[in-house]
């Protein structure tokens, strides 16, 4: 078990919202906005919004990630543009 | 601590189940060991997950219809987020 893998809720929730580098094995790397890490697993899910690309979700496994690095805190537009993944008809809701 | 504890796993568990029944259906990109990634469309995951059951497997040799992934020999997936 690695020491992503060994950490508790708490903190893996406050990885929530915020945009992260994932270092995995094997050299893979991911940029994008906490969306989850499964307490079961240790997986961690990214949301990444490029500029001229489709957005899009990653879940990285526990059992591969390595280090994760803060790099942002996320403001109030981004926190609710993550919460509308969670309720897409919700958001629909509000904004007809 | 130990309600804030559960409520903090509650909260993130239930997320990462609704994410996963929203990849349902979707196309996805494994990676997987040794630098190989594989095109299949995502289908559903078991409780640990142990592993993925997908559709349309894209391999060297061929498309598979119905497949299962294991987990341990997944690093990472993405879905497209519409």
């Amino acid at each position: 078990m690695n020491d992503w893998q060994k950490k508790s809720p708490l903190d893996w929730e406050t990885y929530v919202n915020k945009l992260v580098k994932v270092i995995a094995v094997e050299k893979l790397q991911y940029e994008g906005w906490v969306l989850t890490v499964d307490p079961v697993s240790a997986s961690i899910v990214l949301a990444t919004f490029p500029e001229n690309e489709k957005a899009s979700i990653s879940f990285i496994m526990g059992h591969a990630v390595q280090e994760v690095e803060i790099l942002q805190e996320g403001d109030s537009h981004m926190k609710q543009r993550l919460a509308r993944i969670f309720a897409p008809e919700e958001s629909q809701a509000y904004s007809s | 601590h130990f309600p804030e504890l559960q409520a903090a796993r509650a909260a993130l568990r239930e997320r990462f189940l609704r994410l996963l029944s929203s990849a349902r259906g979707r196309p996805a990109r494994f990676w997987l060991w040794s630098g190989i990634a594989v095109d299949a469309e995502f289908g559903a995951a078991d409780a640990e997950p142990v592993a993925f059951q997908v559709d349309s497997l894209r391999t060297p040799l061929g498309v598979q219809g119905a497949a299962l992934l294991r987990c341990g020999d997944v690093l990472a997936f993405s879905i497209p987020l519409e």
